[in-house]
């Protein structure tokens, strides 16, 4: 089962939750049209959903309930209990049609007809209504004729002689016949359809033939577009298969089953109806018993040829009478094998062999044979009656019609999968991360136990203890994260369409390309990114690549290509957007961002083409001008950038002039967890996160020298100006050495440039469960939160974007 | 073209299409006697087939793919010279 289905089943089930909901709440309040509002439109999304998958008999049972609420909404139509049973009823069946995709991947063709039943009676419910508004009438549970296979089809007549022998052959076979009548509305041309071709193509057709209206229109006023042509058929196929082969149009075939033996009947009706009437069927009865009779006689008199005359004469004309003149010539051959002989057996034999045919009820207790065309088949009259209950069996009870898609709690499949509040989540992600931290505080513990009271065993036993503890909390934590974990796909999927769209409306062509789809990341971070992401998108389409003409010019392909690839490194997950348009220049950046006051005239000079290029992201170049050279709808790549750095993420943008551009974002796969370097200064112990950190050194004081009032050293061939965390901070203290006279330099990376932090000491990497500062203390920008520790202090991080 | 359109003919070939009909009712109005061919025809969308059904044109050939035979000839067998007269379908 693909993704979208996936998540198709879990929101539909969420609609119809809402749905029951709502109609319930509307019991209470008939009147609210917010909620009358809010149902519409879950039932009218629950449709528009249903429509991308090829469910119709979803779709047309939503679609009838969609118009069924909009009448309500409207106030056509009042809303009433039945309304709302009709309509629980209908979502009922929905739901049964999600279980049976989740289960079967397929809709089950025999739904087709409770679906339109069901359609039928949500827009009967609009009629009534309207109509009967004011008297309130009860009865609007409409019972559109069963399609039960009563009667036979008195059209069997027109089929041929040749092709009813087959059925029969086929039926006997084992193969059900059904009777198919096909009236495709008159829009169907609209639609696309093809009723004729669609009718040809019926599995197993036998026989068909095409019904026009009576009298046909004069050609004037012939309109070529309205389908006024109707199908008949014979077909030998399943009606599974023929339900599963009419599933767009249930509404507008009517099947029935057809018994083999009315194949044989209506050899002798011409007219496609019984042409007698009951008294005339009793009469012909009596008739032909008494021929009987006087065939039975074993009494040999003299008349005897004229009495088997007399017998042959009376039953050519009730057979004529009955409209069967065919049988006068089998009467004659009976009548002359019977003068031969001089008894009337083969006379008997013929009416025994007519008479069980003119007499159904005969034939099903087993006593005459089919009529004379079928007898090479069955030969038996017991086949025949085998015939007739195994139809019997197939007709589908007419009993049956009303049943009930409502399911009782017991009948719900169990789901796979469970939807939890996020809230929830959240609330175990605190829990969890109070109890990293207070395990944190047992080796404290163990350490005390040591060194305080100096009992080692216990301080053993602690640390034994503390292993497991943080084993399972650590597990526990990943569990938890894992909860939280969604794959990038939830936030790719909808590029493909914004992609064609928008190229659609450039006038560009352009290939998508999505890879690592199932990349996973924390829930906060994939929809964090799903602005940007599509800002950035757009930014590629509009600005990046070029019209077809322009590409083909500079020798490229015409279709661009925009590739979006995800794919996790190590903790962070990576997403890249990379496109072969006409990138960016360097020297136009420059150049502008010098214009908006962006960069000095110095560094205009100095900085590389690569952190020119980045310069975009820069607060104000995306403005004016610019805007329309590299971004778009008024929202900057400052923008991105900032959404971006929210949720702890790197963002890298390269560009080759006529090559394309690569935008490449870096992100945590979890904001939950920060790991923090802790540093030591001044006495006070601060974090420094991770993703900042580029090296721990120690400098030898004396290669610390000064460039005018910086300092500054030569680390690995490059200059890092360094800067004390007292003095950024505002302590009044020196930066402490070691006895060697060192300093510790954490050297640090703040968007592309390095800048070494002076501080006293380095202590360890901890994962924390960071904080944002609240209250009195949000409004310190040097913290961008604080943690609790082991030993139970708190530990401030540092936001060293803000500090240096 | 799937349908080409002779003085007093229209040669029906292969597949003839929904779009096709218009011009087919055109032509049938306009002219007074017609022949269709159908030989080389393997299927009509159907509002052909009502159009054809309604004006009664003299089948000049029947369609050589004998399950449209079959289909066509139930409807489209009128007595000959009987145009837009008799209503064909007293059969049943």
């Amino acid at each position: 089962m693909n993704p979208l289905l996936e998540q198709f089943l879990s929101e539909a089930r969420d609609f119809l939750q809402g749905i029951g909901e709502k109609l319930m709440q509307l019991e209470q309040a008939p009147g609210d049209s917010g909620l009358m509002n809010e149902l519409f439109r879950l039932v009218h999304t629950l449709k528009g959903n249903s429509g991308l998958f090829e469910f119709p008999e979803m779709t047309r049972v939503l679609h009838a309930g969609e118009d069924l609420m909009d009448a309500v909404k409207d106030g056509r139509v009042g809303y009433a209990q039945d309304l709302a049973d009709q309509l629980l009823d209908a979502m009922d069946f929905v739901g049964l049609l999600c279980d049976e995709i989740e289960s079967a991947g397929r809709i089950d063709a025999s739904r087709a007809a409770d679906s339109v039943r069901l359609a039928e009676a949500l827009r009967a419910l609009i009629v009534s209504h309207a109509a009967a508004d004011v008297v309130a009438s009860e009865d609007n549970a409409p019972s559109p004729p069963p399609p039960t296979a009563e009667g036979a089809p008195p059209s069997l007549a027109d089929i041929p002689e040749a092709i009813r022998v087959e059925a029969f052959r086929r039926a006997q076979d084992g193969d059900p016949l059904h009777w198919l009548v096909y009236t495709p509305v008159a829009e169907c041309f609209y639609q696309g359809d093809d009723p004729f071709f669609q009718a040809r193509q019926t599995p197993d057709l036998l026989w068909g033939d095409i019904v026009a209206p009576e009298p046909w229109p004069k050609l004037a006023e012939l309109d070529a577009y309205r389908c006024v042509l109707g199908f008949r058929l014979l077909t030998a196929a399943p009606r599974e298969v023929l339900d599963e082969y009419y599933r767009y149009v249930p509404d507008q075939v009517r099947i029935s089953a057809v018994a083999p033996l009315l194949l044989a009947t209506p050899q002798g009706i011409p007219n496609g109806g019984p042409v007698y009437s009951e008294e005339d069927a009793v009469a012909f009865e009596a008739i032909l018993v008494a021929q009987r009779r006087i065939l039975l006689l074993d009494d040999h008199p003299v008349w005897q040829t004229g009495r088997l005359k007399a017998v042959a004469g009376v039953l050519v004309n009730c057979f004529k009478a009955t409209g069967d003149p065919e049988a006068a010539g089998e009467i004659e051959a009976a009548l002359a094998q019977s003068l031969a002989t001089g008894d009337g057996v083969p006379l008997l034999a013929w009416l025994d062999a007519r008479h069980g045919d003119m007499q159904p009820s005969a034939a099903q207790m087993g006593q005459a044979p089919v009529s004379t065309g079928l007898a090479a088949i069955s030969p038996d009259g017991t086949t025949t009656a085998k015939g007739v209950t195994s139809v019997m069996a197939a007709a589908p009870a007419a009993g049956d019609e009303t049943t009930k898609f409502g399911r009782r709690a017991e009948d719900q499949p169990g789901t796979k999968s469970l939807k939890v509040d996020q809230v929830k989540i959240d609330h175990l992600m605190n829990l969890i991360g109070e109890m990293v931290v207070s395990k944190n505080a047992l080796p404290y513990l163990a350490h005390r136990a040591e060194n305080q009271y100096g009992v080692r065993e216990l301080s053993r036993e602690i640390k034994a203890q503390y292993a497991v503890i943080n084993r399972i909390a650590e597990e526990m934590q990943d569990a938890i994260m894992q909860v939280r974990m969604m794959p990038v796909s939830f936030v790719f999927q909808r590029f493909p369409r914004l992609v064609r769209d928008t190229s659609r409306k450039l006038g560009k062509e352009v290939n998508l390309v999505l890879e690592g789809e199932e990349t996973e990341a924390d829930k906060n971070i994939i929809e964090a990114l799903a602005d940007p992401l599509i800002h950035i998108i757009r930014n590629s389409l509009d600005h990046g690549l070029e019209t077809p003409d322009v590409r083909r010019a500079c020798g490229k392909p015409t279709v661009a290509t925009l590739t979006i690839r995800a794919a996790q490194e190590a903790d962070r997950v990576v997403i890249e957007i990379i496109d072969d348009g006409k990138g960016i220049d360097p020297g136009v950046i420059k150049r502008k961002a010098y214009e908006k006051g962006v960069i000095n005239e110095a560094t205009l000079e100095r900085i590389s083409d690569q952190e020119a290029i980045n310069l975009v992201f820069a607060a104000g170049l995306s403005t004016a001008e610019v805007v329309s050279d590299l971004s778009g709808r008024g929202v900057g790549m400052d923008v991105v950038r900032t959404a971006v750095e929210k949720i702890h993420g790197d963002i890298l943008l390269e560009s080759e002039v006529g090559k394309g551009t690569r935008l490449r974002i870096s992100l945590p796969l979890s904001m939950a967890v920060t790991k923090v370097m802790i540093i030591e200064s001044n006495q006070q112990i601060f974090g420094v996160p991770m993703d900042h950190v580029v090296e721990t050194v120690r400098v030898p004081r004396g290669d610390i020298f000064a460039i005018k009032h910086c300092q500054a050293t030569m680390l690995r061939g490059r200059i890092v100006p360094f800067k004390a965390l007292n003095v950024l901070l505002g302590l009044p203290a020196e930066p402490k050495a070691n006895a060697d006279d060192e300093l510790a330099v954490l050297v640090v990376r703040v968007g592309g440039e390095t800048v070494g932090l002076l501080v006293d000491n380095f202590r360890e990497a901890v994962d924390i469960i960071q904080k944002p500062l609240s209250g009195v203390l949000s409004s310190l920008a040097a913290y961008s939160g604080s943690a609790l520790m082991g030993d139970g202090s708190v530990l401030m991080v540092l936001n060293v974007k803000e500090i240096v | 073209m799937p349908i080409e359109f002779k003085k007093t003919q229209a040669v029906f070939s292969e597949v003839v299409n929904v779009d096709d009909a218009e011009a087919l009712l055109g032509w049938l109005q306009k002219k007074s006697s017609t022949k269709v061919s159908l030989s080389a025809c393997t299927h009509l969308h159907p509002a052909n087939l009502q159009v054809l059904m309604a004006a009664k044109p003299r089948i000049a050939s029947w369609p050589t793919d004998a399950n449209l035979r079959a289909w066509l000839e139930s409807v489209l067998k009128f007595e000959q010279g009987d145009h837009y007269g008799k209503d064909y379908s007293n059969r049943g």
